[in-house]
């Protein structure tokens, strides 16, 4: 979960857009725009590379809160699909991650005309432990979405207890993102042992390590959508 | 019992073990301030109550011809002749009548077969009164306290499911708020229930599949923050929840804590406890600090290994908290 690797730079960008979609959410509305405006010049391949990495959470308020977005978000949206396509020898994570936004882009950009694209499967997946499966659920949390059925998702609701068991080892090792896309999966799987106390586990998240945008960012979205917030 | 398959590594980890606390004997020696005042229980009986209460586990889940049962018959006997055949108990009762780790201790040795009627007869008075029924416990040493005085024929029906609610284990807390004391506090729970693993039965149904699903996240981190001691606790938990619902041996951590073993067989109680001075020579060291650092976590790895080794082969009939979840159940 940590952006090792990238740059000072583009994390505090990450960051920034994190804690727009964030607010956004928490308003209940989404009346301002969270993606920046301009893509052009060095500031622009920041941006846009920052919502590659947020994924489909850059455009998460209008998924959730079912409205509109703005055009000029879609078309930096887009833009950051089509800038940023995986390399041959991507992880499984980096492709399903684009999958993601390649299929947000075609739910809000009417003018997306191309087919689904193909889903990249979950065979890297088949042997992993329940610590494994957790940290790279985790790492796909922006594919938790209610009413959004993919392979990645069906994987995870056969696997429940061994997700609970994740989110309970993230939280003991204070790793507040993973434990925080854990507990995002949760609110989407059914027979989630009620011992995990889903609830006031996702309060406590908040309360450790909330001041990181992207923690906060799934605890807001596993919120809205266990108050029954749909796609 | 017979042993489900392969479970030989596990079963070394005890043998090791009992063989390392069998050289360090003076240890567990009750010393000339055993009936002081002001003695420290905690470096003289409580060594010495633990010893029988693992080596009376041990016995009972291995045949008499099996080495490792005469190993740990041979111990019990020790450990009662510390006491003088009980009387030093009788002693100890008589100075602190009030005091509820005299009869901790005994029960541990009686549920071997070593009795003493004289203390069982004055320990009966005392729980008679108002006064020791009100002793203020936290809930789980209370259920120890229980369990020590059915061992001894004193009776209290009703009393520990009172108890059992009031527990961090008994009031199901959440999983993630586990922490180190909540984790001994739930493994003595499980050990008093169980009649320290004679009886997993005696776990109600819903802590049985609460502890299925949970043990795995509390094992790996335990694990992986090298608390050996509370590792193997809740190893003999693991062992003795997975008579109910047949779940498979957790091997990953058995290999752990068998990497975690010193030369000799005994297990630290942490990471961080340090190695004897010179790791070649399986003599070293004696002094009572590396004792006190070693010898609860190598009781408690001989106990687990033991529950582990002596489980019955297969499944449990009609039973598992495991089965709802369907194919799940990764590697712990």
């Amino acid at each position: 979960m940590e952006q090792s690797g990238t740059s000072t730079l583009l994390q505090g960008a990450v960051q920034d857009l994190a804690s727009g979609v964030v607010s956004a959410l928490r308003g209940g509305d989404h009346t301002r725009s969270v993606l920046p405006a301009g893509t052009d010049g060095e500031a622009g391949d920041l941006a846009l590379a920052a919502v590659r990495v947020l994924g489909s959470d850059a455009l998460l308020p209008a998924l959730l809160l079912r409205t509109p977005p703005d055009p000029a978000e879609v078309a930096v949206f887009r833009k950051a699909v089509e800038a940023y396509p995986p390399r041959a020898d991507a992880a499984p994570t980096v492709r399903w991650s684009h999958w993601g936004m390649a299929r947000t882009l075609r739910r809000v950009d009417p003018s997306v005309t191309a087919g689904p694209p193909d889903e990249p499967g979950t065979g890297w997946l088949d042997e992993a432990g329940w610590q494994t499966l957790t940290h790279q659920l985790a790492v796909l949390a922006p594919l938790a979405l209610p009413g959004e059925d993919c392979a990645v998702s069906r994987l995870a609701g056969c696997h429940p207890v061994d997700v609970a068991r994740g989110f309970v080892r993230a939280v003991r090792r204070r790793d507040w993102r993973q434990a925080a896309g854990a507990g995002r999966w949760l609110t989407l799987l059914p027979a989630v042992p009620d011992t995990v106390g889903l609830a006031s586990g996702l309060d406590f998240v908040e309360l450790m390590g909330g001041q990181d945008p992207l923690v906060a960012l799934h605890v807001q979205a596993a919120r809205l959508m266990r108050s029954g917030a749909r796609v | 019992m017979t042993a489900p398959d392969d479970t030989g590594d596990i079963r070394q980890v005890a043998e090791d073990a009992l063989a390392w606390v069998d050289t360090r004997r003076a240890g567990f020696a009750l010393g000339e301030d055993a009936l002081a005042v002001d003695g420290e229980v905690d470096s003289s009986w409580k060594p010495l109550g633990e010893l029988a209460q693992v080596c009376a586990t041990v016995a009972h889940h291995t045949a008499s011809f099996d080495p490792l049962h005469a190993r740990a018959r041979a111990l019990l006997d020790f450990a009662w002749q510390e006491t003088d055949g009980g009387e030093l108990l009788r002693r100890l009762q008589r100075l602190e009548p009030f005091a509820t780790y005299p009869l901790e201790v005994y029960a541990a040795l009686a549920s071997a077969g070593f009795r003493h009627p004289a203390f069982e007869e004055a320990a009966a008075v005392v729980a008679r009164t108002r006064g020791w029924r009100l002793t203020e416990q936290d809930p789980t040493r209370r259920l120890g306290v229980l369990r020590a005085e059915e061992r001894c024929g004193i009776h209290r029906p009703g009393q520990a499911p009172h108890m059992l609610t009031r527990t961090w284990l008994g009031g199901l807390s959440e999983p993630w708020t586990f922490e180190r004391d909540a984790g001994y506090a739930l493994t003595h729970v499980v050990f008093h229930l169980t009649d320290w693993g004679r009886d997993a039965d005696g776990l109600p149904p819903d802590l049985v599949t609460y502890l299925a699903d949970w043990l795995p996240p509390w094992l790996d981190t335990c694990l992986e923050a090298g608390m050996w001691d509370l590792s193997g606790e809740l190893l003999a938990v693991a062992a003795i929840v997975a008579r109910r619902t047949g779940d498979p041996v957790p091997r990953d951590a058995w290999r752990t804590i068998r990497a975690a073993r010193r030369p000799s067989g005994e297990v630290p109680l942490q990471d961080r406890d340090p190695a004897p001075a010179d790791p070649v020579d399986a003599e070293v060291p004696d002094d009572g600090r590396y004792f006190l650092h070693h010898y609860h976590s190598t009781l408690m790895a001989a106990f687990a290994a033991v529950l582990t080794s002596a489980r019955p082969a297969g499944p449990p009939a009609g039973t598992g908290a495991r089965h709802r979840h369907g194919g799940q159940g990764a590697p712990a």
